[in-house]
């Protein structure tokens, strides 16, 4: 039961980027296409769920082990780095335009906020090994989600008469806040600790 | 032991452990590209415009050095580029035919008719798609749909007709694909006869007396041009006149054909002489 409250609440309750504003840098770079969100939105789950289950053995097997936690945040990045470097050869190799429509956007998942937060929120609340699996592929979920909603609505605003001040990242900030604002309406519903 | 050397041992090993993997998967997912192919992308002009067929320059260039292409196949290059792809790839450079963008309308804001009121989206597409409110349903809304898409600059909007700088102009045929009624074509061009340069500036097909209800300016099909100049400059196709640009160039008397149009539909695209840089 905790499994699925912790997945329900990492997609939609506790969003990773409209809760807590991590990844916003993929979320507007790489959503004005329905086609590149999902590619990204699936890379980045991809690198989540990995990264959340290898930084996890790392933590309790060495780190917590040898009794170096304190090297977690340069452990975690190196992890992230390696995986995200294994996942771009992967997407070269095997779909060469999905690599060109991502750009630098697929490196960028390295330095990407969610990724890092995710694996400490992780540490922090002392998930045991299924549950951070659950919770790194949750999170990606929720990621991938959102960047589809936001692609949706900006390829139906290509159309739309937008006043010139507006046009590109304003309104697509004011947007972003408005999602926020919606997906708040889903607090409450699961409290997790 | 120390906790510094924990750590130092810690973190190299975690390091050397995760360069041996990226190590392997480099081996197992390389992805072998002929440098060359970077080459010809850096020569080919990377506005990733279309007119070539191909999706994007990278596509172009892959199909180049593969063969499948060939090193004049970017109209938008011209000559140039093209000389310089054959130049990385070893063989003959060939000659690029210059094509540029005609606007079969004449129609301008003061003359076009209209027969509706129009409040919806304000751009070619949409109004094409509902119907609009020019009278004619051949001519130019004058939304700009083939302003916005041209990446080059090459076209603008004067009281309400597209109008093509023919020096820009590169020929990718964005704004060709961009117009919902067809009304601007890719021709061959003739760079030493850029006052030579004429369109007949109607895309209505329909009978003259039709024409003639909705538009003054309009080609009624009275075949006037096509008698006049013998060498088939001019033809007609339905009730509307056409000109066959590969020939038109070297027809002595087109400013006497373009008189004799009883509708002053056959319109001078450059007004002055102008110098090609």
């Amino acid at each position: 039961m905790n499994i699925i409250l912790i997945f329900i609440a990492a997609t939609i309750v506790n969003n990773i980027v409209l809760t807590y504003f991590l990844g916003i840098c993929p979320f507007l770079g790489v959503s004005s296409k329905i086609e590149s969100a999902v590619g990204m939105g699936l890379a980045a789950t991809f690198v989540m769920t990995l990264a959340a289950t290898v930084t996890w053995l790392i933590y309790h097997n060495i780190l917590v082990r040898f009794n170096v936690p304190f090297l977690e945040y340069v452990s975690f990045i190196l992890v992230i780095a390696s995986l995200v470097q294994i996942v771009e050869m992967f997407i070269r190799k095997f779909s060469p335009d999905l690599y060109r429509a991502l750009g630098i956007y697929l490196p960028l998942i390295t330095t990407n906020c969610a990724i890092l937060g995710l694996t400490l929120f992780m540490v922090l609340r002392e998930y045991n090994f299924l549950e951070s699996i659950v919770f790194g592929f949750g999170s990606g979920v929720g990621f991938t989600l959102v960047l589809l909603i936001m692609a949706g609505i900006r390829e139906e605003l290509e159309f739309a008469d937008v006043p010139e001040a507006f046009k590109g990242a304003p309104l697509t900030l004011i947007i972003s806040g408005l999602l926020a604002l919606a997906f708040m309406g889903f607090s409450g519903i699961i409290s997790t600790s | 032991m120390n906790i510094i050397v924990i750590s130092t041992i810690a973190m190299g090993g975690l390091g050397l452990f995760f360069s041996v993997i990226l190590a392997i998967s480099n081996r197992k997912l390389y992805v072998k590209e002929d440098p060359r192919i970077e080459h010809v992308l850096e020569a080919l002009p990377g506005a990733n415009c279309g007119a070539c067929g191909n999706a994007s320059c990278h596509d172009l260039a892959q199909k180049i050095v593969k063969g499948e292409a060939e090193a004049n196949d970017c109209p938008v290059g011209g000559s140039e580029v093209a000389e310089n792809i054959a130049n990385i790839l070893g063989i003959e450079s060939k000659e690029v035919i210059t094509k540029i963008a005609i606007v079969h309308c004449g129609a301008s804001e003061e003359i076009r008719k209209k027969k509706a009121l129009y409040i919806g989206g304000q751009t070619c597409k949409v109004a094409d798609i509902v119907g609009g409110e020019i009278a004619c349903s051949y001519g130019c809304f004058g939304y700009g749909d083939c302003v916005d898409v041209c990446l080059f600059d090459a076209i603008e909007m004067e009281e309400g007709l597209p109008v093509v700088d023919l020096v820009k102009c590169t020929g990718c045929g964005q704004c060709v694909v961009a117009c919902p009624r067809n009304i601007i074509s890719l021709e061959l061009f003739d760079k030493t006869k850029l006052t030579a340069t004429i369109t007949i500036a109607c895309n209505n097909p329909d009978k003259g007396a039709v024409v003639r209800k909705i538009c003054e300016v309009g080609c009624i099909g009275c075949n006037l041009c096509e008698r006049n100049c013998g060498d088939g400059s001019f033809y007609m196709d339905e009730m509307l006149a056409k000109i066959d640009y590969s020939k038109v160039y070297n027809c002595e008397h087109w400013d006497v054909v373009m008189e004799k149009c009883p509708t002053n539909t056959i319109k001078r695209l450059v007004k002055e002489e102008k110098v090609l840089v």
